[in-house]
């Protein structure tokens, strides 16, 4: 017999509920609600995250809690959300309860796994670290990811995040054999359609299939309530746990954008009845990332890599929300507004980006020489500034003029075509292969390549580009 | 935003390098007036002369002096480039610089034997790490330069060129014209005749009088003796004068590079300030609104 209790208050996206004391639901189970707003029949779920005592539950809505009243029905489900899992998700584009949101038919013969899960253990995570070649310069050379790694994309509005990330889905997703998850976290929902469309398109290699169809879609919107938000990265992740625990094979996940799981989080824990902490967020911040970014990890069976995009609050990285996803990833990438607003794009910051594996015994020696070289040579350049802007480049010593000339070719030469932003650079996407990249910055470095123009380093693949575009220049002035 | 304290501590930094081009500006203003007072009062004198020995050579007169006429062969050739002992006057170093490798390498492509000689500490590291040697270096001229000391070295140019070592100098400097204008340029000192020209200041009277055919001087007891005091002076004046208007050039430089400095750390410090107060001023809100929420949570 279910389990029926009644909803006794409602909190915004929170709502309360009684229960028989003796048979309380457990913490993360999912109960449901039936909800007749102006004649329209829904179901809400929501998700138990509070034992208030004597019977009374707190749960997070998972969908819109509008239409919900006091003295309805809420029955336990007896278990947390759970979704399908499986080669019935690929080309399926889902919410965050596992349901197909694209129009398709329901999936109700596929296996479906509970999205509250417990990550691997110590003894089964895979110890191996190989570099995973990306073909964009920067990311390459100075931030190189991690094969079965994470790696995370910071930075504040409108520096171009997703940009990157469906940048590394077209680069990385349609050279890639195995399977691949999207979660869409209260991102844009046009962002999202765009996506799926342009999945739809891109083939994989020349197999003449498209990307779609490696692919799981997994959306909780700007438009959903927090709960929903919270939890979709889970729904996501379950999916691509799946994939690496039953089939072995690589998966990759990305997740856009994962500030928004901290956001909602913040948004439902005072509700919750939570003290908040630092600049207003959640005390379990750190618990809550902890928990998603610990189970998106490569075991023996088989590997997840994930890119994630993180979004910076006022371009300030020590908020707390993207300071706590600072610490899981591999890889990660810092996004400079001062950068991009130079027109450089990938606007990656050379300095405050790094790797796990930016290290001789990883990468090698040669690369890890060319690499710190390279960040030396902007980091003089950095400091020089100040210099710079009060007495002019005149005052410079010989050696730091050298330096100045360099570094400001470098920075130019760090920006690269990309295949998703064609429209907007006129140029076709440049695969720059690590071998290119190494060569092309050392050559930089050792001054080979002073005589050409700043100019003719923009948006250029290898350094031999950079030497054609020169000329162009040259014939047209 | 970035971090309060640091954005302070750029501030008060910046702030100290304010204090510093500021001092060095007013330093430069007095020094430059010093400088100018006696570059002006040499170009009198050094116009005067060069005009005399330039209608000495119009005159038409019979008479020759070795400085005056170009040697048969220009095989050696000395270069000179005056930059300053000092750095902080924006660009001066720099352009003196940048001209005289210029004109070295285009000297080289004419002459056998080129030698160079460098003043100025600036110049002298400048060439080195362009790994060219300077043959010869000269450190001891500053903001006044002295006639004795320069009179040295355009006593050794001349013994060269008499003693036909020396077919060609060069001089590369910043010639002061206005405070707001000063040039690089090259001038060929040595053979002298080369410099006569539409530049040099002609006494009108003069070319009347070798017009009419005779001549405005009179000389006593001859021409040749008064030639051979005259012009190798008018050498050593014109030396002086490059090194003169080099020193005020380079103070000029530094006033108006230390000027600009101090204006570019006046912004910055507006910057910075206007970044830290909001810096400082979110953090104080940041924080009421944690005692705010903590109150107002323990109290529901």
């Amino acid at each position: 017999m279910a389990n029926i209790g009644k909803i006794t208050q409602v909190i915004g996206s929170t709502f309360d509920a009684e229960f028989n004391a003796d048979s309380m639901p457990a913490i993360y189970n999912a109960v449901t609600a039936d909800i007749d707003a102006g004649g329209q029949q829904r179901k809400l779920y929501g998700e138990i995250s509070k034992h208030l005592g004597g019977g009374r539950v707190r749960c997070v809505a998972l969908g819109s809690t509008e239409g919900l009243r006091r003295g309805a029905d809420c029955v336990d489900t007896g278990a947390p959300v759970s979704v399908p899992v499986g080669e019935e998700t690929l080309g399926r584009v889902f919410n965050m309860l596992g349901e197909p949101v694209d129009g398709g038919e329901a999936l109700d013969k596929a296996e479906k796994r509970s999205i509250h899960r417990a990550a691997p253990a110590v003894s089964e995570l895979s110890t191996n670290t190989e570099l995973f070649e990306t073909g964009i310069k920067v990311v390459d050379l100075l931030t190189p990811f991690v094969r079965g790694g994470k790696a995370g994309l910071f930075g504040g509005a409108g520096l171009g995040k997703t940009v990157i990330l469906t940048e590394l889905i077209a680069r990385i997703a349609s050279q890639h054999g195995g399977y691949s998850v999207f979660a869409g976290v209260g991102e844009r929902t046009r962002e999202g359609t765009d996506l799926w469309l342009e999945m739809q398109e891109a083939k994989i290699g020349d197999t003449g299939r498209s990307v779609i169809e490696q692919t799981a879609m997994v959306f909780g919107q700007m438009n959903e309530p927090p709960g929903a938000r919270l939890r979709v990265a889970l729904s996501a992740l379950t999916m691509a746990e799946y994939f690496r625990d039953s089939t072995g094979a690589d998966t990759l996940l990305f997740v856009d954008n994962i500030f928004r799981f901290s956001q909602a989080g913040s948004e439902v824990s005072a509700l919750l009845g939570r003290m908040p902490s630092a600049v207003g967020y959640q005390p379990t911040l750190a618990t809550e990332m902890g928990a998603l970014q610990e189970r998106i990890a490569s075991t023996d069976k088989g590997a997840i890599t994930s890119v994630q995009a993180v979004y910076v609050p006022a371009d300030d990285p020590t908020d707390p929300a993207p300071a706590t996803a600072f610490g899981q990833l591999d890889a990660f990438l810092y996004l400079e507004r001062s950068i991009s607003e130079k027109g450089i794009y990938p606007a990656v910051d050379p300095l405050a980006s790094s790797s796990r594996i930016l290290d001789p015994a990883y990468v090698g020696e040669h690369h890890y020489a060319v690499a710190r070289k390279v960040q030396t040579t902007l980091q003089r350049y950095r400091e020089l500034q100040d210099i710079i802007a009060i007495l002019g480049v005149d005052e410079l010593s010989e050696e730091d003029k050298t330096v100045v000339h360099r570094a400001r070719r470098i920075e130019r030469f760090l920006s690269q075509p990309f295949y998703v932003a064609e429209v907007f650079t006129g140029k076709s996407g440049e695969f720059t292969s690590l071998a290119d990249t190494i060569r092309s910055f050392e050559e930089l470095c050792d001054g080979k390549w002073d005589h050409l123009p700043e100019d003719a380093f923009m948006y250029v693949g290898a350094i031999e580009q950079a030497e054609e575009q020169a000329k162009k220049m040259a014939a047209k002035a | 935003m970035a971090n309060a304290r640091a954005l302070d501590k750029r501030r008060k930094s910046i702030r100290n390098i304010k204090k510093i081009t500021r001092t060095m500006e007013l330093i430069a203003t007095a020094r430059f007036k010093k400088a100018m007072d006696r570059a002006t009062a040499a170009s009198d004198y050094t116009r005067r002369i060069t005009g005399v020995v330039s209608d000495l050579a119009r005159a038409g007169l019979e008479v020759s002096h070795p400085l005056l006429e170009a040697p048969d062969k220009t095989t050696e050739a000395t270069l000179l480039v005056l930059t300053g002992n000092r750095g902080l006057c924006g660009g001066y170093n720099g352009n003196a610089l940048r001209m005289g490798v210029k004109t070295r390498t285009a000297l080289l492509a004419d002459v056998e034997n080129l030698q160079l000689e460098v003043s100025g500490k600036r110049g002298i590291n400048g060439f080195k790490f362009r790994d060219i040697e300077a043959n010869e270096t000269f450190t001891q001229f500053d903001d006044q330069p002295q006639y004795a000391e320069v009179e040295k070295i355009a006593n050794r140019y001349l013994a060269a060129y008499e003693a036909g070592k020396l077919h060609r100098l060069d001089v590369t400097y910043t010639k002061f014209h206005t405070v707001a204008r000063q040039e690089i340029v090259t001038e060929t000192l040595l053979p002298l005749g080369s410099i006569e020209g539409a530049d040099t200041p002609v006494d009108p009277s003069a070319v009347a009088a070798r017009e009419s055919g005779e001549s405005l001087y009179e000389f006593v007891p001859s021409a040749k003796s008064i030639l051979e005091e005259v012009v190798p002076t008018s050498f050593r004046i014109k030396l002086f004068k490059c090194f003169l208007d080099a020193a005020v050039s380079e103070q000029v430089a530094r006033m108006i590079a230390m000027k600009s400095a101090t204006e570019a750390a006046n912004d910055m410090i507006k910057d910075l300030s206007r970044t830290y107060n909001r810096a400082r001023q979110s953090q104080i809100t940041g924080e009421i609104m944690e005692v705010i929420g903590g109150v107002e949570a323990l109290e529901g």
